[in-house]
């Protein structure tokens, strides 16, 4: 996996129509309108924007846009009121195990091994146990987690949680990594620690990545594209193309300009 | 990713405290002679069949227990705690995972739930001797509705406490349908929960022994009538000794069950 910027896809800014049909991900006019008290709130309202084969893509925002409910329609948990999601064409009803989920407080199940967590999903899987085990053990290396394999998840700490859930996340070979602000649990150190270790695995297994996070650095480190989103109702205010090499620094002149862009758009009033 | 460090292990989670500590297990040991103590002098000023002293409650417990009548009625007990207790355990976390995890059975059947559910297990002795008769089994069954009532609450707590969360999870993982989510998360999810029920229902079953046997099945509740209505307070509270120590038993057994299939928990 390369860096993917100026694909295909960045000629797509997300407007009304549909999406390239390479894109991994396309949200098409996406919108989400619930009830509370009796009152219909606008949670959403007309969201698009695409994600490409291979391509790494920050969602950015501030509270209350709605970038979780976002990510839980794009996941297949929560329903949308209006418009679709496509994954490589076919629109997403419900859960699938095309897309590897990782969720902030790292919902490891307590009563499974760090392996048996990892191998969950295989379970469900038609691979024979002893593909499973291969599967398990790879996975294990890749987030550098094979001495722990028999501890049960209360021994771990919170970066060794989610490198369990990343890990039973890619487990089941899924397109897509859906992640929604999974080092915000974290201290500073290990996040950092865990964004270099993200961008290595993306890099060697060539997932297309979803990330939602409320940290603009985060996002500028991380993606080709950030996706900036506005409140009230929740919408995509912008797409910002992070055109910056990589490893990025974040002492670097374009790396700041970046951040303060992106910061500014999303401090800009409704 | 990159080389993992072992401090990033958090200590070996509390080392285990309580019956390895020599100074509580002296405390305990004193507290029990204490109230022995104050018991000896307190039975010196009173007849018998009020209080008896504590010599005499260990000279009726040796001769009960020498004579073979108590034994005979500990099995006899048995009998009737071990089918009466299984049943309702299993009737009770059975019921109380499928009302905890359906919301249609739950509503269909909260109207009976509620209104069965302040019905005491003695209000139907009635019912055991009608429809099993003096027997084990009616005995059983006053002890079964005891099981079932707490197991059925503490399975339905656990389930209905189970994260939605971990469900999400296990959905983008592939679980399907309502078995697969049960068996995979919601049952190994709510164990701990079921345990505790499992183990307070055993403890509540011993009391229920003795009602059990209220209407005359023999065992250790009814030798404690027995001996009551003789005026034997010595005898019965020997007999009382031993629905404790069975207690006792059961409880440490169920512990060490309950701390293997735990392990994983915090």
């Amino acid at each position: 996996m390369a860096r993917m910027n100026g694909n295909g896809a960045d000629e797509w800014e997300g407007g009304g129509s549909l999406p390239p049909a390479a894109a991994s991900v396309a949200l098409d006019r996406v919108g989400k309108t619930y009830s509370a008290d009796g009152d219909p709130v606008r949670a959403l309202d007309d969201v698009s924007f695409s994600v490409a084969d291979g391509e790494f893509v920050c969602l950015v925002g501030p509270s209350g846009c709605g970038k979780t409910t976002l990510f839980r329609i794009v996941a297949g948990l929560t329903e949308a009121t209006d418009g679709r999601v496509l994954l490589d064409g076919t629109e997403v009803t419900g859960p699938t195990t095309d897309m590897g989920v990782v969720f902030q407080e790292y919902h490891l199940f307590p009563w499974l091994t760090v392996a048996e967590n990892v191998g969950f999903g295989l379970e469900r899987s038609d691979r024979s146990p002893d593909e499973r085990e291969r599967r398990v053990d790879e996975m294990l290396g890749l987030v550098g987690l094979t001495e722990f394999r028999d501890a049960y998840p209360k021994s771990l700490s919170g970066g060794m949680k989610q490198r369990v859930a990343i890990a039973r996340a890619l487990a089941v070979d899924p397109d897509l990594l859906l992640m929604d602000e999974p080092f915000g649990a974290v201290d500073a150190q290990t996040r950092e620690m865990l964004q270099r270790e993200l961008l290595d695995v993306w890099a060697s297994t060539g997932k297309t990545v979803l990330f939602v996070t409320h940290d603009v650095a985060e996002a500028v480190t991380l993606a080709d594209r950030i996706v900036v989103m506005a409140a009230d109702p929740g919408r995509v205010r912008e797409v910002v193309d992070v055109d910056v090499g990589r490893p990025r620094e974040r002492g670097d002149a374009a790396f700041a300009e970046y951040v303060g862009r992106v910061r500014e758009l999303i401090g800009a009033g409704p | 990713m990159a080389t993992e460090t072992g401090s990033e292990l958090d200590g070996d989670a509390a080392v285990a405290v309580g019956l390895g500590d020599p100074r509580r297990l002296l405390r305990g040991a004193l507290g029990v002679a204490g109230f022995l103590a104050v018991w000896y002098v307190v039975a010196l000023g009173s007849p018998a069949y009020v209080v008896p002293s504590p010599v005499a409650v260990a000279e009726a417990f040796a001769s009960e227990l020498a004579s073979g009548d108590m034994t005979a009625a500990l099995f006899q007990s048995v009998r009737h705690w071990i089918p009466g207790t299984v049943v309702g355990t299993a009737l009770g976390v059975g019921a109380g995972v499928a009302l905890g995890w359906s919301r249609l059975l739950d509503d269909l059947t909260a109207p009976l739930v509620r209104t069965l559910r302040p019905v005491p297990p003695l209000a139907l002795i009635g019912f055991a001797i009608a429809w099993f008769g003096i027997n084990d089994w009616g005995a059983a069954f006053i002890i079964a509705v005891g099981a079932f009532w707490i197991n059925f609450y503490a399975a339905y707590g656990a389930v209905e406490g189970v994260s939605e969360d971990l469900l999400d999870v296990g959905r983008t993982l592939g679980v399907r349908g309502d078995l697969d989510a049960v068996r995979s998360i919601v049952l190994p999810a709510a164990t701990p929960g079921i345990m505790t029920g499992i183990r307070t229902g055993l403890g509540r079953c011993w009391m229920l022994v003795v009602a059990s046997e209220i209407f005359g099945v023999p065992g250790v509740g009814r030798e404690i009538i027995r001996a009551s209505n003789n005026l034997r307070v010595d005898q019965a509270i020997a007999y009382i000794l031993v629905l404790s120590l069975m207690y006792l038993l059961v409880d440490v057994a169920f512990r060490a069950v309950e701390r293997r299939v735990l392990v994983w928990r915090a």
